[in-house]
């Protein structure tokens, strides 16, 4: 834990020393980078049973059932609730799963994190969430999508390995403020910490 | 005295793309350099097209009278320094290890404790471990 805390500190003290040099842009990612990795790596409950595959179907089952929205979070959002997680803002264009510009960095970031050697080892999911106004199914669909056009972009763009990311649409089917279903706080991309690719030092600088 | 003017851009143009293609680029600049330099571009004739499609840049060839030139340079800039930190990246281990043999013997790998280990003894490692680690964006 100590060696994690050094190096952390020298990611911020990196950031820090290149910041005269960059624009307030990459001031900002370098920043949130730095979070990205303290957020994802921070393993603590891996749950063997919690994979997408449930998730997926609580989520659908949810939605082909009509579940109250109660006041507590759901039992999709607690489970997830237990894993190592970063919540990141990515800005769509209105009702369609286009990446806007403006978020191109921050999808950089959370590559930067996932080329680490911290992280290499490590599987995640991107989950999309939306907020309750328009239609169950619909946000579910979107969220998919959206959640679909990330892994893209980290794939393609970003190389990271197709067989480190899935994608998880949850619609409105986690909500991050149950009691506040309609507000655009619940519109949020996650990204979770899923487990091990192999094992842990096999090979020490493994590229992904 | 334009000749000389137009010289002298020029030399500061090769100056500058010369030093952006001797390092490469963190994954969080490449993706606010395409923002920066062709979002407009992107928001106006391909707003349709989503930036892992892969599509995107033959969009923008597509409006190319309408779109900066810069755009396109940055855009290339961007994908040679993405290829070059890969690069870097999946040659840490190779270039880095006799170093890592050397200081880093007892060290448990895993978690990044090798590159800890390396980082720590960065003084010292072989002179193609650090650049490959610098290049990696690891090490400054």
């Amino acid at each position: 834990m100590t060696r994690f805390t050094r190096l952390v500190g020298g990611l911020a003290l990196a950031a820090a020393l290149a910041a005269p040099l960059a624009t307030s842009a990459s001031a900002q990612t370098a920043d949130n980078n730095q979070q990205i990795l303290q957020g994802l790596s921070s393993v603590t409950n891996d749950d063997p049973s919690l994979t997408v595959e449930l998730l997926r179907k609580m989520a659908q089952d949810a939605v082909a059932q009509n579940q109250p929205l109660g006041l507590n979070k759901s039992a999709i959002a607690q489970k997830l609730d237990k894993l190592a997680q970063i919540t990141v803002q990515i800005q769509f264009a209105l009702n369609s799963s286009i990446i806007r510009p403006e978020s191109y960095g921050t999808l950089g970031s959370i590559a930067d994190a996932m080329h680490h050697p911290i992280l290499w080892n490590y599987k995640f999911v991107v989950v999309g969430n939306t907020d309750a106004t328009g239609t169950r199914a619909y946000n579910l669909k979107l969220s998919q999508e959206r959640a679909d056009a990330i892994v893209q972009a980290l794939v393609t763009l970003f190389r990271v390995s197709p067989d480190r990311l899935e994608a998880l649409g949850l619609g409105q089917e986690a909500l991050q403020v149950p009691g506040k279903p309609d507000d655009p706080i619940n519109r949020r991309v996650q990204i979770f910490n899923i487990g091990t690719m192999g094992p842990m030092g096999k090979a020490w600088m493994n590229p992904q | 005295m334009k000749g000389t003017i137009f010289a002298l851009g020029a030399l500061v143009l090769a100056a500058t793309s010369g030093a952006a293609s001797a390092q490469t680029m963190s994954y969080a600049q490449a993706g606010a350099l395409i923002a920066k330099s062709c979002g407009p571009s992107i928001e106006r004739f391909c707003a349709t097209v989503n930036i892992g499609t892969g599509q995107m840049q033959q969009c923008l060839t597509q409006h190319q009278d309408q779109v900066p030139r810069q755009c396109f340079d940055d855009f290339a800039a961007v994908q040679t320094g993405i290829a070059k930190r890969v690069a870097a990246q999946a040659n840490a281990g190779k270039a880095c290890s006799a170093s890592a043999q050397q200081f880093c013997s007892g060290v448990k790998p895993g978690d990044a404790n090798i590159l800890d280990c390396l980082l720590d003894s960065v003084k010292v490692v072989r002179p193609a471990c650090k650049q490959t680690l610098v290049d990696a964006g690891w090490a400054n």
